[in-house]
């Protein structure tokens, strides 16, 4: 058969160099070991050390299903897209550790009409609007003036803090709410009453930017860690079967 | 020449071979698509469905436990998840605890409370709400309409200050920006939505189901903060009796099937009625025929 054209042996012999790439490279990358190299940046404050398939977890079906379904869809067999190798990481994924009952802004919340402006400002329904991960970060915003968007009308009655809101929100100061208020409410810790007592600005902006945590080391509600997470998902995947 | 045109021709059909092929089977869809005929309810009637169970749960709620707790000396506060706060939550909390579960589950289901004069400012209406909230206001019909940007159905009703404990917190709260609020005032309204503008039972289940379940998910949060609380003589006695009765709350089973009882009735003769109307139209067309 090799005989028939000298181009062929070529062919051949590119193919089987082809090939043994695809071996090597379809062995070695699955490894623990190359996630850094696969990662598409440092992971954020909180997750150092996670395993890719924490977030990243395999989609239903196998490669070959997966396949099949999306050329379906192509052709207009299906209505919805499968997922391929990896399982979309959105809200659910990341409520399934951070889930907690006395969130203040749950990104559900924000799905109401109301905040229609709000959210063409800034998306909150979405978890990775700030804290997109691979950014080596807490939050990936420029700064931390995103209060104004909902609460640029507020009003206190009984204003506990020395310089009133009334004054704060005259001057656009709506860099000071984070020195008070915990965007999640999970943080136990007693409120300043004098702006000069308050978290400092600067303080804000490390921890926003993945340094140490300013308003207390107390949480109320943990996040599950990743072999409780990993615990939990092969418990539901048994009772499933 | 011949042979490679075969060849060609014989590659060609491989490749359509393979696609038609690939196209069979895979990964089964997440949302089977359910047939035309399946979807008897419109959605606005299911809505209608949840959003009289949702006034029933929140009376109960208001009257048997937030309204009789308070006389036995129980407290409900808006922080009432801190943890140097020993409280209940108040009604509007309540039915944000039922939201949020709901938000947990697999359905598409959308619940929220606004007012035109709320304690926190964020909950204020605006826009198309606030306008419609102004016929509600005035008609207390609910109002039903399509989201655009959102592409959801959604619908509004009227939530009326329905029990004594609503006015006078209201009224009497710190931050309250009105303060002659009456019984039978229209306080707020509940906002529903929903991505289909029809229903299967299957799906109408599903969100009756959602809702029951989100208000013994809140239910159960209260209780479980009761068991958090440092002093033993706040924390009641947690059985089969109720406020009114004494130091006592009802448990989860207690109270939701105290709400079950409630709503049941009418719920059941809706979801039955939809399947009459289907009845009666395949009996007229069989007269057609």
């Amino acid at each position: 058969m090799l005989n028939k054209n000298p181009l062929r042996k070529r062919q051949y012999i590119g193919s089987l160099i082809g090939i043994a790439i695809g071996v090597v490279i379809y062995s070695i990358l699955p490894l623990k070991q190359s996630e850094n190299f696969l990662s598409l940046g440092p992971l954020n404050t909180g997750h150092e050390g996670l395993s890719c398939n924490s977030c990243h977890t395999d989609a239903k079906g196998n490669l070959l299903q997966q396949l099949q379904s999306n050329i379906a869809y192509t052709f207009g067999a299906r209505k919805t897209k499968a997922d391929f190798g990896t399982e979309n990481v959105d809200n659910k994924k990341c409520l399934q550790c951070h889930d907690r009952p006395n969130d203040r802004h749950p990104t559900h919340r924000f799905l109401e009409p109301r905040f229609k402006d709000a959210i063409a400002t800034i998306n909150v329904t979405e978890c990775e609007t700030c804290h997109q991960e691979h950014n080596d970060t807490r939050i990936v915003l420029n700064d931390a003036t995103f209060c104004v968007n909902c609460h640029y009308d507020l009003e206190v009655k009984n204003d506990p803090i020395d310089i009133p809101h009334k004054d704060l929100i005259a001057n656009k100061q709506w860099s000071t709410c984070l020195q008070c208020h915990d965007f999640h409410g999970n943080h136990i810790y007693k409120v300043a009453q004098k702006i000069k007592d308050t978290i400092s600005l600067e303080k804000i902006q490390a921890y926003l930017k993945g340094g140490e945590d300013p308003f207390s080391n107390k949480k109320k509600y943990q996040p599950l860690s990743e072999e409780e997470f990993l615990n939990m998902k092969k418990k539901y995947n048994t009772i499933k079967k | 020449m011949n042979y490679l045109k075969t060849k060609r021709v014989f590659f060609l059909l491989v490749a359509i071979i393979s696609i038609a092929l690939q196209s069979c089977g895979g990964v089964p869809e997440e949302t089977p698509s359910t047939a035309a005929s399946d979807k008897v309810f419109a959605v606005a009637e299911i809505l209608t469905l949840i959003a009289e169970e949702n006034d029933i749960t929140r009376t109960l709620y208001t009257k048997g436990i937030v309204g009789a707790g308070k006389k036995q000396g129980l407290k409900f506060d808006e922080d009432w998840q801190d943890d140097d706060v020993e409280a209940g939550p108040l009604p509007a909390l309540f039915l944000r605890g039922i939201s949020s579960d709901i938000r947990k589950s697999d359905i598409p289901l959308g619940l929220y409370l606004g007012s035109d004069f709320p304690i926190n400012a964020s909950n204020k209406f605006q826009g198309k709400q606030a306008a419609l909230f102004k016929k509600i206001k005035a008609t207390q019909e609910p109002q039903h309409f399509f989201e655009e940007d959102q592409k959801l159905y959604t619908s509004m009703f009227a939530d009326l200050a329905v029990a004594a404990p609503c006015v006078n917190c209201h009224n009497d709260h710190e931050n309250t920006t009105k303060t002659d609020w009456k019984l039978g005032d229209v306080m707020g309204a509940t906002t529903w939505q929903y991505p289909s503008d029809s229903l299967s039972y299957k799906e109408a289940i599903g969100v009756i189901n959602a809702y029951r379940n989100g208000t013994k998910a809140i239910y159960n949060a209260y209780l479980k903060e009761i068991s958090e609380f440092k002093i033993d003589s706040t924390k009641p006695t947690i059985g089969n009796k109720w406020p009114s009765k004494g130091f006592y709350l009802p448990t989860a089973e207690t109270f939701v099937d105290s709400v079950r009882k409630l709503t049941s009735y009418k719920s059941l003769e809706k979801l039955l009625l939809a399947d009459n109307v289907t009845e009666d139209k395949e009996t007229e067309g069989l007269a057609a025929n």
